[in-house]
C-alpha cells in the first residue's frame, strides 16, 4: 500500500468519526427544539459534508483494493467513536460497552489482516 | 431513552434497517466501482467516476436511506451504545463479499467475524435486558 492509500484511509476515517460525533449532537437538540432550528441544520450540514468527503475517498480507494480488505479499517472507527461520544458527548461508558468495542475493533482489524 | 416510539417508530428497528441498506450499498458500490474502474487515472483517485456506474447511484440511494434511519435512532439512542451495534455490517459484508462477489475468506477472517460477533454480543447484552424490564 502506498503512503497516499494510507493517508487517504486516515482522512476518511476521521472525517467520518467528526461528523457521527456532530450528527448525534445535532439529534440531542432536535429532542428539545423543532427540526428547523438553524443549529441542527448547520450541524446536519457538517455532518453530511463530512461524510460525503468520506464516501468519495473511499470510492476511490475501492477502485484500487478488495472491499473485505479495505472495509475493515472502518472498524477502528467503533473505538474512536464510543470513547470520543464518552469525551465530547459525556455519554456513559461502562466496561462492558469498552469490552465490546475493543472485540469488535480486533475482530474487524482481524479480518483485515488476513 | 424515555418516550421511546413503538412498531415502525421503534429505535432499534431503525437500527436493523439502516444496518441492512449500508450491507446492500456496500456489495452495491464494490461492483460499482468495480465496474468502470482506470487505476491508470489519476483523477479516479477522487472516486468521483464512481458516478459513472448506476449501481454506484442506487447504493447512494440506500446511503440516504440508510441515513435517515440513523439520524432516527441517534435521536433516541446514545451514541456508545448505537454505534458498536451498527458494526453489525462488518459481520455481514464479508459474508456478502463471499457469497455475492465471489471473495475467499481465509480462516483467520473467519476468526476475526466471530471475535466481532462476540464483541456485539457484550455490547447489546444490556440493551437486551433493558428491554426486558420495559
Amino acid at each position: 500500500m502506498t503512503f497516499l492509500a494510507f493517508f487517504l484511509i486516515v482522512v476518511s476515517l476521521l472525517s467520518f468519526v467528526v461528523a457521527q460525533l456532530v450528527l448525534k449532537r445535532a439529534m440531542e437538540i432536535s429532542r428539545g427544539t423543532s427540526l428547523r432550528n438553524p443549529q441542527i441544520i448547520w450541524l446536519v450540514t457538517v455532518g453530511v459534508v463530512l461524510m460525503t468527503i468520506s464516501f468519495f475517498i473511499t470510492l476511490g480507494l475501492l477502485q484500487r483494493f478488495d472491499l473485505s480488505y479495505l472495509y475493515p479499517f472502518q472498524g477502528l472507527s467503533v473505538i474512536f467513536i464510543t470513547l470520543t461520544a464518552a469525551v465530547v458527548l459525556k455519554e456513559k461508558l461502562s466496561l462492558r460497552l469498552i469490552v465490546g468495542a475493543v472485540l469488535i475493533s480486533a475482530g474487524i482489524v482481524l479480518v483485515s489482516m488476513s | 431513552m424515555q418516550h421511546r416510539p413503538s412498531g415502525f417508530g421503534n429505535p432499534w428497528l431503525q437500527l436493523g434497517l439502516s444496518v441492512f441498506c449500508v450491507f446492500v450499498s456496500e456489495l452495491l458500490l464494490k461492483r460499482g466501482a468495480t465496474d468502470v474502474a482506470e487505476p491508470d487515472s489519476a483523477f479516479s483517485w477522487t472516486g468521483i467516476n464512481g458516478l459513472e456506474s448506476p449501481l454506484v447511484w442506487l447504493a447512494i440511494l440506500l446511503i440516504i436511506a440508510s441515513f435517515v434511519s440513523w439520524l432516527y435512532v441517534l435521536r433516541y439512542v446514545p451514541l456508545t451504545l448505537a454505534y458498536p451495534l451498527s458494526r453489525v455490517v462488518d459481520v455481514l459484508v464479508p459474508l456478502g463479499c463471499w457469497i455475492f462477489l465471489g471473495e475467499r475468506i481465509s480462516t483467520l477472517r473467519w476468526c476475526g467475524i466471530a471475535l466481532v460477533v462476540v464483541g456485539l454480543a457484550v455490547v447489546a447484552k444490556p440493551v437486551a435486558q433493558m428491554e426486558e424490564r420495559l
